[in-house]
């Protein structure tokens, strides 16, 4: 299968639209202004996590990421642009392919570019209060985080092929992510440990507790991630267009 | 030989048939007009043909393959089915640039295409600023961007100013005297008779004619003849004596039916009867197409479910 021509339209189709370049951009401002607000923060909490404190920024800065893989898909909806473009491409595997390249490549880059530059601004604050992280944990934090990032966007932009809307996405998954996940969050050890941004999550953290480690936590949400992309690619291959 | 064969088509959405068992074929170097009321289906074969919609059953090729099977489609088949496909924040240009890269069609043809269709000043500009005209031009200047042999166009002088409209019906003439296909949609009767050879009529998703479109005029509407004369009388009279009828207007003027304008010279100067004005009244697409919908409905009025 000849990808190249495929991937290459779908890039310029995310480097013509400027609201794209602002979600990236807005990810990265974002996550990092609010890294460096929690690193000014109170260190007191017997909880205190340094690793999460610094790389708390994601989880309003993830709200851009989420949008960004949203309007990737949504755009095609527009105004029956997807006619267009699979009248263009019309092996729509190899074009939903090319699709989910284009937000996970620019999502992971700037995901890990966005983690590392959270880390430093919160450090630059916490001082001391971090100096207990070993370079290990910062690296897993920093990896972890970027690949998080990228799941996160994969899951929205899965979830626009599904809905043909992003609008039904955005209001969807951003109360979710910014309520329910939040309020449940807290009882720990449950099943809230396995909602897609809650086990991804883990790989936050210093310290964790709970049936997920890091990596095991990434999996759970990259398979939330690969159901959301099955379910979209089933509604585009089986839909008229 | 890049011809559109349509194959019993049909097209079930639910319960409602929009496409019902066609079978045309649209032949290369000539303008096939595509007509039928907003509903008839012709949107829906479009879509069929371009494989993005699925068929119930029956079969669409261009130039014996299924669309789908095409490795770069736009080379072969251009299209337009939405005058709004492109998405407004990008430039009509950028727009452009994408469809091309997708199709490894070059860069230059992106300029010329725009060119052509007059919209190279406003590569440039958002597409949402374009007014509607100039979104059909860009439209239709995707569906040249691959040269292709082949070129589908739904509804596209929708939007045109009367300049618009007279570019578009010579673009037209111009593609299918390169022997290119051209399948073009609308439901403009005037505007369709200006650059149509042939025709294909749908009705509720059903053929109605696959004719050449002069035949399908001649078919369908009697020819008449319009004279003005000073002398009504002498007229009529002549007129009996070879068994024509003239019926008056108030304009001045007579209209005999049913008759040749070759033949009714002849017999009022024969007769010597003064002529002011004497001309062949030809029938019309709209007519004909009047005609032919009119018995269409006597036949559907009938209950559809069995």
């Amino acid at each position: 299968m000849d990808l190249a021509p495929v991937l290459r339209a779908e890039a310029l189709k995310v480097l013509t639209l400027r609201s794209l370049c602002g979600a990236l951009l807005a990810l990265f401002a974002a996550t990092t202004a609010f890294s460096a607000l929690a690193g000014v923060s109170d260190t007191s909490d017997p909880e205190f996590d340094p690793l999460f404190t610094a790389l708390s920024g994601v989880m309003p800065g993830q709200i851009a990421a989420i949008a960004f893989g949203a309007v990737v898909v949504s755009s095609e909806y527009q105004g029956n642009g997807i006619r267009l473009t699979l009248a263009a491409v019309p092996q729509r595997g190899r074009w939903f392919a090319a699709k989910l390249a284009v937000v996970a490549v620019p999502a992971l880059g700037v995901g890990l570019v966005t983690a590392l530059a959270a880390l430093f601004a919160a450090r630059a604050g916490l001082g001391a209060a971090a100096g207990g992280l070993t370079a290990g944990e910062q690296i897993r934090g920093v990896v972890g985080c970027g690949i998080y990032l990228m799941l996160m966007a994969l899951f929205a932009a899965g979830l626009t092929a599904l809905f043909r809307s992003g609008v039904a996405t955005l209001s969807t998954l951003v109360p979710f992510i910014l309520v329910v996940s939040f309020v449940i969050g807290d009882a720990a050890g449950t099943v809230a440990d396995f909602l897609p941004d809650r086990a991804g999550q883990t790989v936050l953290h210093q310290t964790y507790e709970g049936a997920l480690g890091p990596w095991t936590g990434l999996a759970v949400t990259a398979l939330w991630t690969a159901a959301a992309l099955l379910a979209g690619f089933w509604r585009l291959r089986s839909r008229d267009a | 030989m890049t011809s559109i064969d349509v194959h019993h088509l049909t097209k079930e959405y639910g319960t409602r048939r929009a496409v019902d068992d066609l079978t045309f074929t649209v032949r290369p170097g000539r303008v096939t007009g595509f007509l039928g009321p907003n509903g008839a289906g012709k949107s829906t074969t479009m879509r069929l043909v371009l494989g993005l919609d699925r068929p119930t059953s029956g079969t669409a090729t261009v130039g014996g393959r299924a669309y789908t099977t095409l490795r770069e489609p736009l080379r072969h088949v251009g299209a337009l089915l939405d005058a709004d496909a492109a998405h407004g924040s990008r430039t009509g240009r950028g727009h452009l640039r994408v469809l091309a890269a997708s199709n490894r069609v070059a860069a230059r043809r992106v300029d010329e295409v725009m060119e052509q269709t007059g919209i190279a000043s406003v590569a440039h500009r958002r597409v949402k600023t374009y007014s509607l005209g100039m979104r059909q031009r860009l439209g239709i200047a995707a569906a040249l961007l691959g040269d292709p042999q082949v070129v589908l166009l739904d509804e596209p002088s929708n939007g045109l100013d009367p300049e618009g409209i007279v570019w578009i019906r010579e673009l037209l003439r111009g593609l299918a005297d390169e022997g290119r296909t051209v399948l073009v949609s609308s439901h403009l009767m005037n505007e369709t008779a200006s650059f149509a050879d042939h025709l294909v009529v749908l009705g509720r998703g059903r053929l109605l004619a696959d004719t050449p479109m002069r035949e399908f005029i001649d078919a369908r509407v009697r020819p008449r003849v319009r004279i003005r004369t000073p002398d009504a009388t002498a007229l009529k009279a002549a007129l009996a004596r070879h068994g024509h009828d003239a019926v008056d207007h108030d304009d001045g003027y007579w209209t005999v039916h049913h008759a040749r304008v070759d033949d009714i010279g002849r017999i009022v100067s024969g007769a010597g009867v003064p002529v002011l004005e004497l001309a062949a009244d030809e029938g019309t697409l709209e007519q004909a197409y009047l005609d032919l919908t009119a018995t269409e409905t006597e036949f559907t009025a009938q209950p559809q479910e069995a």
